[in-house]
């Protein structure tokens, strides 16, 4: 009985394509190059968020990317899962995103007109080799404050992520991120932002 | 709590009070007076397929669990012991043949009877001094099922499902059995926004204008091809009994062709050839709408759209169902739930699924500009200025209350109720209608307790 279940491509209808990736071993040392260079893509990646720099975002993916953020649902701890069935906030390969980023550049996407003012706070990062050549999966907690308008309550989302990253000539690009967000119900209005 | 006779007046006249959108004397009321007398959507019966499955699910405060008995019965019973008041079940989901009280372990069958209480002889005196018989979770006072939609009311004088939805039935097949198996309803999805419940309702019933506006960047990224505002007016408006909503017009063609447009493969529209009656079928094929958006009083709304889901100019069909459950004045809990027909294909299922995250729930394009505007809408209505505005609701009428449009004849509109081509807020006036009919008629009597008695009634 545990009450971490990771998430699982698997269990998506679309992750039929993503990287099968699995941790070996233990996290990786601090001081191994491979978890300083995976380290530093979160963290640079977060300035491309909180900025939206998004184009600069999508560039730094895998054509087979699975950008995949399942729903958790309160289930007893005997239960074996606590994702819902078939269903996520996001299922996203490239296509889908690369729509989504078009969509906040077309001028006429209210939802982040004016836009949000967000921090992306990066931490707990562990890194750990694959079974899989010229891939490593790296971990991290995230926490997204999202501040609207002048007044308005900021709302907050914290996750676990989960990512592969692959070596692409040389640069690592993102080919899998599992987005284990920490609420049932969200308390942001919506995801027109990235986490 | 002040006279609302002005409120409801206004409403009457297609004249909307702006502080209706965020008011908790007006929340107050419908808590009491719309939401204790309709029937409330809770679950679909394929979120529950085995004996034992349940969910747990509120209509307003009130926590229910639906559960799937052994016998394969459905149940509704309120989530509150019966001892001290604890709830029995506190996950969203699973599996159980019994839920236990976690505070003094009185436990219950999954079809909510007391079956077990702790040192019942000794503390009790047993059967002979508190009887488990006819000992259970308070049921809900009204529970029905259409399609597998599973809804409860609080009044148990409330007339029949099918009575209160009439004849939006007939709308309810496209969305909920385009096959002999119906539909798996995946989901929900649950956020909540800044935002009043009616706002929801009011726009999935009938607001065809807003979607060339609000929806423009949908269009300009090439996702969806139809929301262009020469396209959006030629569809229909209708209301019919409980419910109502929108529809597009499609190109010239068969029925064949018109479902083909849309994206559903052959297979699944011979399927639906054999379900729907001719006059659902002529209503596609011969007079060439398709339903989209439609909401049923008070608070649950359906979808259907077509968008693209690759690079390529082939679309596929989705189908959402949403439940705009209040909180509060100026906040709602939206529930989305993803359905797609049981018979599909496993790839239609998949690109349909993938068809509805692109555009509606959490993460959707339409929906996030929609809860914008709904955010700032309600957020404007709480002040006292909005006291001073009537806003006006009365797209479609002329000052004498007569449609600037008449409805299509039936031989241009082979389904049930009233429609009619292009703009107007005919079905936001129906829906807030009926909405100012129950804030006037005011609270339901409060229903006798049926259960949760001294346990001695049988002896008497």
């Amino acid at each position: 009985m545990t009450a971490h279940i990771p998430v699982d491509s698997a269990d998506s209808p679309l992750g039929a394509r993503a990287t099968r990736a699995v941790a070996v071993g233990g996290p990786l040392p601090f001081t191994d190059p491979r978890h300083l260079a995976a380290h530093q893509w979160l963290v640079d990646e977060t300035y491309l968020l909180d900025r939206q720099e998004l184009e600069e975002w999508l560039a730094r993916m895998t054509e087979d990317v699975h950008y995949y953020m399942p729903i958790r649902v309160t289930t007893s701890l005997g239960a074996g899962y606590d994702t819902a069935r078939r269903m996520a906030h996001f299922d996203e390969d490239l296509y889908s995103l690369e729509r989504r980023v078009a969509r906040l550049r077309t001028g006429h996407a209210w939802t982040e007109d004016p836009p949000s003012r967000l921090r992306h706070h990066l931490s707990n990062v562990r890194t750990f080799a694959t079974d899989v050549p010229g891939e490593i999966l790296v971990e991290a907690a995230v926490l997204l404050f999202r501040s609207r308008g002048d007044v308005d309550g900021p709302s907050l989302v914290s996750a676990g992520r989960r990512d592969v990253l692959r070596d692409v000539g040389g640069e690592w690009r993102l080919a899998r991120r599992h987005i284990t967000v920490d609420e049932s119900v969200l308390r942001t209005q919506n995801l027109a932002v990235f986490l | 709590m002040s006279d609302l006779s002005d409120v409801v007046e206004h409403v009457r006249n297609g004249m909307l009070p702006a502080h209706i959108y965020n008011d908790s004397e007006i929340f107050a009321a419908e808590q009491k007076s719309v939401f204790s007398r309709s029937w409330v959507f809770l679950a679909h019966e394929s979120e529950i397929p085995q004996a034992g499955d349940y969910v747990v699910r509120r209509v307003m405060e009130n926590s229910f669990i639906v559960s799937r008995a052994g016998d394969g019965s459905v149940h509704a019973m309120f989530n509150m012991c019966l001892h001290r008041g604890m709830q029995v079940c506190r996950a969203e989901q699973g599996n159980a043949s019994h839920f236990r009280c976690p505070y003094h372990g009185w436990s219950y069958r999954n079809d909510g009877r007391l079956v077990g209480l702790p040192f019942h002889r000794e503390a009790y005196g047993g059967e002979a001094g508190f009887s488990r018989r006819g000992q259970r979770l308070l049921p809900a006072p009204a529970m029905d099922t259409v399609n597998g939609l599973i809804f409860v009311s609080l009044d148990p004088e409330v007339p029949p499902l099918r009575e209160y939805l009439g004849d939006f039935a007939f709308y309810l097949d496209y969305y909920t059995r385009q096959s002999p198996s119906g539909v798996e309803v995946l989901g929900p999805q649950r956020w909540r926004i800044k935002a009043n419940w009616k706002i929801g309702a009011e726009n999935f019933a009938g607001d065809m204008y807003h979607t060339p506006q609000t929806h423009v960047s949908v269009v300009e990224i090439g996702l969806f091809r139809e929301p262009k505002a020469e396209k959006r007016k030629d569809g229909t408006t209708y209301w019919a009994g409980g419910g109502g909503g929108t529809t597009y017009k499609l190109p010239p063609g068969t029925l064949e062709e018109r479902l083909r447009y849309v994206g559903y493969p052959d297979e699944m529209i011979d399927r639906m050839k054999r379900v729907w009656s001719r006059e659902q079928l002529d209503l596609i094929g011969r007079d060439g709408f398709m339903v989209s958006a439609a909401s049923v009083f008070p608070n649950l709304s359906f979808v259907h759209n077509w968008p693209k889901v690759a690079d390529s100019d082939d679309v596929l069909p989705f189908i959402s169902l949403r439940q705009w459950q209040p909180i509060s004045e100026n906040e709602t809990e939206v529930l989305s739930w993803f359905l797609v027909d049981k018979e599909a294909p496993e790839e239609f299922q998949a690109l349909s699924y993938k068809a509805y995250l692109m555009c509606f729930g959490s993460s959707g394009t339409f929906e996030q500009d929609d809860v914008e505007n709904w955010v700032s809408l309600t957020a404007t209505a709480g002040g006292s200025m909005a006291r001073r505005l009537l806003l006006n609701g009365r797209m479609g009428m002329l000052p004498d209350g007569s449609a600037i449009v008449p409805p299509l004849g039936p031989d241009q509109w082979s389904g049930p109720g009233e429609a009619r081509v292009g703009y107007g807020e005919y079905n936001q006036r129906h829906l807030m209608n009926r909405w100012a009919d129950l804030i006037e008629a005011g609270p339901a009597e409060a229903a006798g307790v049926a259960v949760g008695t001294t346990g001695q009634e049988d002896a008497r």
